[in-house]
This record gives structure tokens, C-alpha cells and sequence, in this order.
């Protein structure tokens, strides 16, 4: 027998079934047990035409397969065409409406809210800009030196090599100042991207709030008093704040916030590691290089900023292990938070 | 890094605590994550130096000696399983009660029959290395009895420290004694810069060629050098520090690097060809196998050692193997040098490969700090491994002028927010020089500190506590959510009240407009144009966990093609619920509801949705899920958020309630099945104009009454007037506009 003509005959006649009982028919005649094929296959002695054959069989079968597939999808397009309801009628008048229990807000956009009141409450204005950033915004601007870790296709998302999903709220603020003049006073609150693998405790995407303030005569007296009220507002009134040397491009000087442990009052528990403090994000005075990106004198103005994460507030109000809870969305969790 | 205590205070003299100064280096320097205290956990003094009197085969066991051990007020019999001393040595004992780093107690015990009374100790036992294959062998000087920590750092609390990047001059032991002298009004001893004597002139050649990339290289040449372990002390800090130790020569490399900051190397010279070291950058196609084995392809901008004819090292990274020393070397050549940061991180990022070394160039280390490094290497080479000093080479570029930065005093207060009279005094004691209205910077702080803000810092950071808490002085004030934040929460809130939970899905998808060029994964590979998607995916997962009443909402941007080379980045909010058709068309309208916007629904073909129960709107879309996606009935809807925010009136205008009643009538009409109810009350409300106030559907009825292909839809209309109570002629005149164009439009029949 010729394995290639049986091969593009059962191919055609598979093409040809235009219904599931007339693909089942092309499929009992070209594969069935008493089809030529298994019976050629029963007397094959050599290698070659047995492998022959076997490709032949391997052919059909994927077609069959494929065709299967096409004509059920069809099958179902079709009755569910039958379906058709008209749905511009009123709701109750398409189903009965179940009543449901009361949702709930994601604990991130409960964080989200409470820090938009807070910095309200302060006379801030709130700000989400961008996510997808240009390096000048994202890096350039903010004074990320050349050699600075987070400008590397390891540690942060790119699109190209101008085009970055932003690594921080920050672009937000150089907009802001690029289209006023201080006082500024904003927090900008989003999403921001790292490329890390996924684990316990690192997602690629976070939250954070970040807060910008640029006037005249302001100090780190200033970003000490801020930062003090936000936090007692966040954790309670009984919080005490204390401020570590750190370095970050866009502030000078650079500071990061401790906030007293609220689970052990400053004694040492896990939840601090035993230090009495639990660090909460970063801070400093606008390094004076952002009033010359945006064409203003160095010291016509002084300002402070400062950044915290969503996700990490959230963590520790409700004591929420690790980041995956915030994106799994599991009703059993998120149901929780009323 | 880690940072042994003894070691710190070997530069530093301070009653201040090691707690005491974690905590202050935390404030004002650098974070300290943890004090690991490592070594003898209990009583010190049940450790003591022995000598023993007396050492024999024990009678019972081959394998062991029986020894008498003068510990001073007493002398013990100690049964001992090691062969590498005998009487007359000196050693380190731990007597009965004593307890070992790893928690066991030692009792007095028969082993074999004999009484031992406490252990010659091995320096794994306490902690102090890895060997075991001998006891440790004391100074023959040392006095029976005397404490064993006084010989020993039996006990050490080791500071893990993490510097940031703009402080190399932190990675190092003596630049944090700097900074804890500078807390704490400590005493900086300073380096000892004396040099062992010479017992050569040979010559060293060296030879840069690339003084951009090494401004510096100091060199010098060791003979009859005895490869050997270290002691026992330089061991145990290496240990205490974190690095492995590996022989005398190498040993003092890392020790250096550790204690002043400089990497250092050290080649086998007499396997270096033509006797020679060129620093130069690669050429085409060239080669070199480092130390860990792997053979590396090397970039013309990657700086190498070589020497005659070949690279021979990666300047400041690794080491070649064929130049190595080992322990059949007897002549060494000792590199001190200084690279340029910038080109050692290319070459540590292109070859995958960071060390000790490259991790501290990358982030520039004060070429002044190579002499000071050689001096220190060279004392310990000639006094731990007997070699001798016979011949140096120091060749170096110009190496930077040292900067002098002016600081106004009141430029401080007005950035603190705090006067601090004693700025100079603060720092001085970190190594600024006053000069005129600046300071100097000293070379160790070059690269970071290079203006008067940096200056303002470094007061700062030592004056962290003492600033007050104040809030800003306000002239203008703007706390107000934007009118889209605001109508967000509504949005919010209403779906919520409608029952659904709110989700956050990841950003990203296996296909949109814009791609990652490297995707996280198959899956996260690009960004999102539309929410459903992932929702439907996290309501598959509620499935599968046994949720039940699954409903999910999302308020998110997606990423839909833009002008200009970025996104159009768009608010959208979407949602998936378990139930129908009905479920979540309530759920749309409850939702146009709370933003005071009426959808305009005609029927869709989203691609998600079940063919025959898919709507539109201006805004998005709603409908049954498409089977094929979850099994079981689901509702899904994707509007866009700012679209709808656009739709919501900026202001609300009151419009009097009308005093004249209105007339209610039902009216039904036959109609073909392909006419939306929607598109038949649109034209009632067209035509029964002004007098029609309402229209909407309450009853749909199909069958053989009102034939095939039809359909009856029944409406609940209202007429009425804000000046006057119609008149039953002027209602029946608006119904019969109605009936007139309902018939022309759609052949609706009015049933009567």
C-alpha cells in the first residue's frame, strides 16, 4: 500500500466532515480496527515501514484531534446562538438577582484610602502618575548615578532601553514640579514594578506613597514632625519615630524612619527583630540636583520626601505574612477585611 | 560586612558597649542588623591554659593518651584522642562544668576505665576554626593556669553592618572605627606605617598602561616565603568575619582588605613570565582561566594584570590560576593597587562575576589607601610566613587633588531646622580639615562627598536625635481628592454594596500591545489591554480553594497603544461574578446608578462573552461569561473608568417636584424577537415627548398568543406635566403618538 496517498486521503476526508457523526465516520474508516492502516500496521515485519505507517496513524489522529475541536466549538457557538436573550431588559427581567452579601475592599486600598485621608487632613493634594516612565524620568531625573543597581534590565523592567515601568512614584513628583511652582505639597500613591521572582515575601509589582513637600524654609525638623504625625495616625498615638543616616539618589541628606514597635512597646519581639524599632521605608531633603533639573535655583526652596509601601503598612497593621495574600484574591482572606 | 568586636576596639578606644555602638552606628552611619555573639557561651574561667606534665598511651585504648595537665591550682588527668603534642606542651584546656560553644558540658568522666577530668581542646571546639585534626599547640611562654581568653578570643560578638553604596570606605574595619572613635569621642589609634627592614634592592617592574583605569599599583616582591596555616588568632577573625581561611599569604590579603578596605593579590612570581606585571586593558580574542577554574572570554574594555605575554589576573576581580600561589610557592609578589570603579563593575556584570574584591572597587576606594595596605601586608608576611622583603616598585598616575568645599554654618540650620555650633568639631573628628570658609575632604569621602549639601549631611547624620519635630508653615493649603479620586471610592463603594470583593491582579499577561523584551514568564510577558482576563483567572482559583458566592471587582490601569512611543494608560473597572445574565447587568446598573450616569445598552460581541448574551455600552461592556472560560454560569463586566468619570455630571441641578399627579398606564407591544427593548423605549420616550416622563419595561411574554419570531414586552409608562394635570385627551394624544411610532418604526402592535 502507499502510506503517502492513504495519508492525503484520510486527510481530505477529515477536512470534508462537516458534522461530529461525519467525523466520527472518516474516524472508524481510517483508524477503526478493520480500517487498511491498522491492518497494514498488524503485518508490518521491517523498521522502515513501520515507521512509515506510524507517521500516517500520528497525521490522522492530530487531524481528527483538531477537527474534533473545531466542529464542537462550533457545536457550542451554534447553540449557544439559541441562547439569545435580549439584553438591553431590565435586569429583573433577565434572571432573578441574587442577593449577595456585602464585598469588601482589598486591605491595600483600605491602607490606600486611610493615607489619602491622612495627607488630606495634612492639606496634601494627591497625585498617581504614570507607571510606564521614561529612564529620564525614572532615573535621570531623580540623580540615579550611571552605575546605580536599580538602573540594570536585572533589577528593574524595561520596555526598551528609554522606556521603564517606573521603579518608584517619584517621576510623579518631577511632573509636578516641571508644571508648578512651590508650595508643593503631594502624595502619589500606585503601583510600582521590580523584577523580582515571585516568593513569600517579593512580587514584581508593590504599592508605595510617597510624599513630597517643597516650600520655602522647610527642614528635616519639618520631615521629622510630618512623618511623626503619619505615623501615629497609621499605628496609633502612642508611636515614636526615630530617623537613621541612609543614602538614596534624590535626597541630601538621606534618612530612613524607624517607627517604635507597636507589638512589644520597644521591649524586642519578632515582629521588630528584637530591636524595638520596625523600619518603614525612606526619607531625606530633595537633593538640590531636582530644582536644577527643573530650571529652578538651588536654594530658592527647600523640601523633604519620603516613601513607604502599601502592601508593607497593610502587613503590619493586620500582622498579614509575607506579599502573596495581597495577590491571591482569595475570598476567605479578602472576605476578612470589613 | 561583618565586623569582629576585639578587632574594632583594636583601633578604636571607647568604654562605649557593643550595644552602645551598634545602636549609634545604626543612627548615624551605617545599619547594624545584629550582634552574632559567637564562642564559649558560659563561664570563661573553667578555661585555662595547661601544661602538661605527663602524656602516655592509655592502657585500654591504642587510640588515646592519658595525660597529667598542670592547670595551675591543680593538675588533672586528662584522657585525650589527639597524637600531636606530648609532655612539656602548652595547651588549651576546659575544665569539668565548662560549657562548649556547641552546648555540650563537660563532667568528670571514665573513659576506658581511666578518670578524665575536662578536654585539651581541638579549635573547632571552640569555635575558633575548622580543624580537628590536632589540639591547638600554645606560646611555650604562656604561664599554667593563666585564663585562656587572655591567649584566645574564646568569646567575640561580631556586628553585621550594612554599609550603602556611597560609603566603601565603611566595608572596612578601621573606616568603621573611624566613625565609632568619631560617636563616641573615642581615640583613633592611628595606622602603624612602620616598615619591616628590606632584605633586598631587586628591582619590581611594573608597568601601567592604562592610568585611567589604575592610577596606582604598589608592588613587592617576597623570597623564601613559607606557605603555612595561619595562627590561631588571625583564623578565628577571619572566621569571625565571615571568610574562609586558606594560608598564611592569602590570608593576610583578606585580612587587610578587611581591616583597611583595600583589595589586595598576591601572584607566584616566579611563574610570572619576564618577571613582570603590565596593567592594560584586553586584547581582541583574549583569555584568561581565574582562580575558580572557569575559562573566561575577555572584552576590550575588561582591565587585566598580565604579565609578559599573557593576562595573568582580572584587575581587581580575580585572580588567573596559572599564577596562583600554592603551597609549593617561595616567591611572592604582593599587589596593592588602585582601580577605577566604574570600568570594574562593567566587568563584573558582564562576566556574572562579583567578589570581596570587585564588590569594593565597584564603589571606589581612596587610592591613598594602597600604601598604607602594602605596609600592613608586608609587616604580617615577614612575620608569619619568615619571608624576606627584597625589593618594592610604588607607580602611580595623578591621583586626585583633594577638594575643598565651602559651608556656610546657617546653610545647616536652614536645612536641619536646628543650630549645631559644633559643626566643625564634628568634622574634624571624621577627618575634614578646616580650611579658610571649607573643609578638606579627606580622600576616603572623595567620591561622595563633592558639595556643601554633602557637607550639611555629614553634620546631620551625627545630630540625627537631637532635631526637633515640627510640621511645615503654611501659607496655601489644597487637601482635596480630585473630583476622579473622589468618583473612584463611589465606584468603589458601590460595587462592594453590590457584593463583590475587591481583587488586585498582576499587570501583566501573555499578550498585549507592549511586550517586555524580557518577560518575567510565558504568562507575564506583556501588559494587559483589558482586567477580565485575570479576574476570570482569580475566580477560577476561588473555585478550586471552594469559595462560593465568587464575586471580584478590580480597579486598575491597563495599557492599550499610545501615541508617542508610551501607553495610553486608562482606569478600568471590571468585574466577574458567579450567577448570570441578570446578576451582573443589576450589577452595571447599580454602579451607572452611583455615578449619576444612565448606560445606553445595545447588544455586544465581546469576544469574552457568550454570544447571545453580550451587551454594550458607551463605556465597556457586561454579559455571561463565555462558557468555554468557567464552568457554570458567570456574569463579567469591563468598563472604562475614566470614560464613565467623564459621563458623571460635574453638578447636579435641582428640578422642582412636579404638584400635578401623573397618569400610570401599562402598555403592551407585539414585536418582532430582533428588536432590543432598550432601542422600543428609546422611541417611546421619543415620541410621547413632553407629556411621556417614564418609560421601563416590566414583562416579557413569548409564546403562542403572540405567534413565532415575536415577542410581547410590556411598559410601565407615566405622563404627566409640571404646569398642570393632564388631561385624559392630552395623555391618550402622547399614547397615540407612541402606538403611531412604534408601528412605523419597529410594526409594534399595541395589545389591547
Amino acid at each position: 500500500m502507499d502510506p503517502d496517498g492513504l495519508r492525503d486521503e484520510a486527510l481530505a476526508a477529515v477536512a470534508a466532515a462537516e458534522t461530529l457523526p461525519a467525523l466520527d465516520e472518516a474516524r472508524v474508516a481510517y483508524l477503526g480496527r478493520k480500517s487498511p492502516l491498522k491492518l497494514a500496521l498488524r503485518e508490518v515485519r521491517d523498521r522502515e515501514s513501520g515507521m512509515a505507517l506510524n507517521a500516517v496513524r500520528e497525521a490522522i489522529e492530530a487531524a481528527v484531534a483538531g477537527k474534533q475541536e473545531q466542529l464542537e466549538g462550533a457545536e457550542l457557538e451554534a447553540r449557544l446562538a439559541t441562547e439569545r436573550v435580549d439584553v438591553t431588559l431590565p435586569p429583573e427581567l433577565l434572571g432573578s438577582v441574587r442577593p449577595r452579601r456585602r464585598g469588601t475592599l482589598h486591605p491595600s486600598t483600605q491602607v490606600r484610602r486611610d493615607v489619602e485621608d491622612i495627607f488630606l487632613g495634612l492639606g496634601y493634594e494627591v497625585v498617581d502618575g504614570r507607571e510606564v516612565e521614561t529612564t529620564r524620568y525614572n532615573f535621570d531625573a531623580l540623580g540615579f548615578p550611571d552605575w546605580h543597581p536599580s538602573r540594570s534590565p536585572r533589577a528593574s523592567l524595561y520596555l526598551d532601553d528609554e522606556t521603564v515601568l517606573r521603579t518608584e512614584t517619584s517621576p510623579a513628583q518631577i511632573h509636578k514640579m516641571e508644571s508648578t511652582r512651590p508650595p508643593i505639597y503631594m502624595v502619589s500613591i500606585g503601583r510600582v514594578y521590580r523584577r523580582d521572582t515571585i516568593d513569600a515575601t517579593h512580587f514584581p509589582i508593590f504599592h508605595q506613597f510617597e510624599g513630597l513637600a517643597i516650600d520655602k524654609g522647610i527642614t528635616m525638623a519639618d520631615l521629622k514632625g510630618t512623618l511623626l504625625y503619619v505615623m501615629q495616625q497609621l499605628y496609633g498615638p502612642e508611636r515614636q519615630v526615630r530617623f537613621r543616616t541612609h543614602y538614596f539618589p534624590f535626597t541630601e541628606p538621606s534618612m530612613e524612619p524607624d517607627v517604635s514597635c507597636f507589638a512589644c512597646g520597644g521591649a524586642g519581639c519578632s515582629i521588630c527583630k528584637h530591636s524595638g524599632w520596625i523600619e518603614m521605608g525612606g526619607s531625606g531633603m530633595v537633593d538640590p540636583y531636582l530644582y536644577e533639573f527643573v530650571g529652578w535655583g538651588p536654594e530658592e526652596y527647600t523640601g523633604f520626601a519620603f516613601g513607604m509601601g502599601i502592601e508593607r503598612t497593610a502587613q503590619l497593621r493586620h500582622g498579614i505574612p509575607g506579599v502573596r495574600p495581597f495577590w491571591d484574591n482569595d475570598l476567605r482572606l479578602l472576605r476578612q477585611f470589613r | 560586612m561583618k565586623v569582629p568586636m576585639s578587632w574594632l576596639r583594636d583601633y578604636v578606644r571607647t568604654d562605649a558597649t557593643t550595644e552602645q555602638i551598634a545602636a549609634a552606628l545604626s543612627v548615624s552611619t551605617a545599619e547594624v542588623n545584629g550582634i552574632d555573639r559567637r564562642g564559649v557561651p558560659g563561664d570563661l574561667s573553667l578555661f585555662r591554659v595547661g601544661h602538661v606534665l605527663e602524656a602516655e598511651k592509655h592502657p585500654n585504648a591504642d587510640r588515646l593518651q592519658l595525660t597529667k595537665v598542670d592547670v595551675g591550682e591543680a593538675v588533672l588527668q586528662i584522657v585525650c584522642g589527639a597524637w600531636n603534642f606530648g609532655a612539656g606542651a602548652k595547651v588549651a584546656v576546659a575544665l569539668p562544668g565548662a560549657t562548649l560553644p556547641n552546648g555540650l558540658t563537660l563532667e568528670r568522666r571514665k573513659l576506658r576505665g581511666e578518670v578524665s577530668e575536662g578536654m585539651i581542646l581541638a579549635e573547632d571546639e571552640v569555635d575558633l576554626g575548622t580543624d580537628h585534626n590536632g589540639i591547638m599547640l600554645l606560646d611555650d611562654a604562656l604561664a599554667p593556669g593563666m585564663p585562656l581568653g587572655d591567649v584566645l578570643p574564646l568569646v567575640e560578638e561580631v556586628l553585621d553592618v550594612e554599609a550603602t553604596g556611597n560609603r566603601p570606605d565603611l566595608l572596612s574595619v578601621y573606616g568603621l572605627a573611624r566613625e565609632v572613635a568619631a560617636l563616641f569621642d573615642g581615640e583613633l589609634v592611628p595606622l602603624d606605617d612602620a616598615e619591616p627592614g628590606r632584605a633586598g634592592d631587586e628591582t619590581v617592574n611594573v608597568q601601567i598602561d592604562d592610568y585611567a583605569g589604575c592610577p596606582r599599583y604598589v608592588g613587592r616582591l617576597f623570597r623564601g616565603v613559607g606557605i603555612g596555616e595561619s595562627p590561631v588568632w588571625l583564623k578565628a577573625r577571619l572566621r569571625a568575619a565571615g571568610v574562609r581561611a586558606i594560608s598564611n599569604v592569602v590570608d593576610v590579603t583578606n585580612y587587610v582588605m578587611l581591616a583597611l578596605g583595600n583589595p589586595l593579590h598576591v601572584f607566584d612570581f616566579d611563574t610570572l613570565h619576564g618577571g613582570r606585571v603590565v596593567v592594560r586593558r584586553a586584547g581582541p580574542g583574549e583569555q584568561l582561566r581565574t582562580l575558580d577554574g572557569t575559562l573566561r572570554a575577555l572584552d576590550p574594555r575588561d582591565l587585566l594584570i598580565a604579565d609578559a605575554d599573557r593576562a595573568i589576573a582580572l584587575a581587581g576581580i580575580m585572580g588567573g590560576e596559572e599564577t596562583e600561589v600554592t603551597e609549593s610557592t617561595t616567591n611572592v609578589l604582593l599587589e596593592a593597587a588602585n582601580f577605577e570603579p566604574i570600568g570594574i563593575l562593567g566587568s563584573s556584570e558582564r562576566l556574572a562575576l562579583r567578589t570581596e574584591g570587585s564588590n569594593r572597587w565597584e564603589k571606589g576606594v581612596d587610592p591613598h589607601l594602597a600604601g598604607p595596605a602594602a605596609t600592613l601586608a608586608t609587616r604580617m608576611l615577614v612575620e608569619l610566613s619568615g619571608a624576606r622583603w627584597v625589593g618594592a616598585a610604588d607607580v602611580q598616575g595623578e591621583l586626585p587633588e583633594r577638594a575643598v568645599i565651602e559651608l556656610r554654618p546657617e546653610r545647616v540650620t536652614a536645612v536641619l531646622g536646628l543650630d549645631v555650633p559644633d559643626q566643625e568639631a564634628i568634622l574634624e573628628r571624621i577627618g575634614f580639615e578646616r580650611v579658610g570658609d571649607g573643609y578638606r575632604v579627606p580622600t576616603w569621602r572623595a567620591r561622595d562627598v563633592t558639595r556643601e549639601i554633602d557637607l550639611v549631611e555629614e553634620v546631620a547624620r551625627f545630630r540625627m536625635g537631637e532635631i526637633p519635630f515640627t510640621l511645615p508653615r503654611r501659607d496655601a493649603t489644597f487637601g482635596r481628592l480630585t473630583r476622579w479620586q473622589r468618583l473612584r471610592r463611589v465606584a468603589e463603594d458601590a460595587l462592594v454594596g453590590c457584593g463583590f470583593s475587591e481583587a488586585y491582579t498582576p499587570t501583566f499577561v501573555a499578550d498585549g500591545d507592549y511586550r517586555l523584551p524580557e518577560p518575567l514568564s510565558s504568562e507575564a510577558a506583556a501588559l494587559r489591554t483589558a482586567l477580565v482576563p485575570s479576574l476570570v483567572e482569580a475566580a477560577r482559583q476561588n473555585v478550586a480553594w471552594g469559595n462560593s458566592e465568587i464575586a471580584l471587582f478590580e480597579i486598575a490601569r491597563v495599557y492599550p497603544h499610545g501615541d508617542g512611543g508610551l501607553p495610553d494608560e486608562r482606569w478600568h473597572v471590571a468585574g466577574v461574578v458567579e450567577g448570570g445574565i441578570a446578576d451582573v447587568a443589576w450589577t452595571v446598573e447599580q454602579l451607572y446608578s452611583s455615578l449619576a450616569v444612565t448606560p445606553a445598552v445595545e447588544e455586544g460581541d465581546e469576544q469574552l462573552l457568550h454570544p447571545g448574551k453580550g451587551a454594550r455600552t458607551a463605556e465597556g461592556w457586561f454579559g455571561e461569561l463565555h462558557p468555554s472560560l468557567l464552568d457554570g454560569a458567570w456574569g463579567a463586566f469591563e468598563l472604562d473608568l475614566d470614560a464613565l468619570a467623564a459621563a458623571a455630571p460635574e453638578a447636579l441641578t435641582y428640578t422642582d417636584v412636579s404638584p400635578f399627579p401623573e397618569v400610570h398606564q401599562d402598555l403592551a407591544f407585539v414585536v418582532g424577537d430582533d428588536v432590543p427593548a432598550a432601542a422600543l423605549v428609546a422611541a417611546m420616550l421619543d415620541a410621547g415627548a413632553p407629556e411621556l416622563r417614564d418609560a421601563r419595561v416590566f414583562d416579557e411574554y413569548r409564546g403562542a398568543q403572540v405567534g413565532e419570531g415575536k415577542r410581547s414586552l410590556a411598559v410601565r409608562v407615566a405622563f404627566g406635566s409640571p404646569e398642570r394635570t393632564l388631561t385624559d385627551a392630552e395623555a391618550s394624544a402622547a399614547r397615540s403618538r407612541i402606538v403611531e411610532s412604534l408601528a412605523s418604526r419597529f410594526g409594534a402592535v399595541l395589545r389591547t
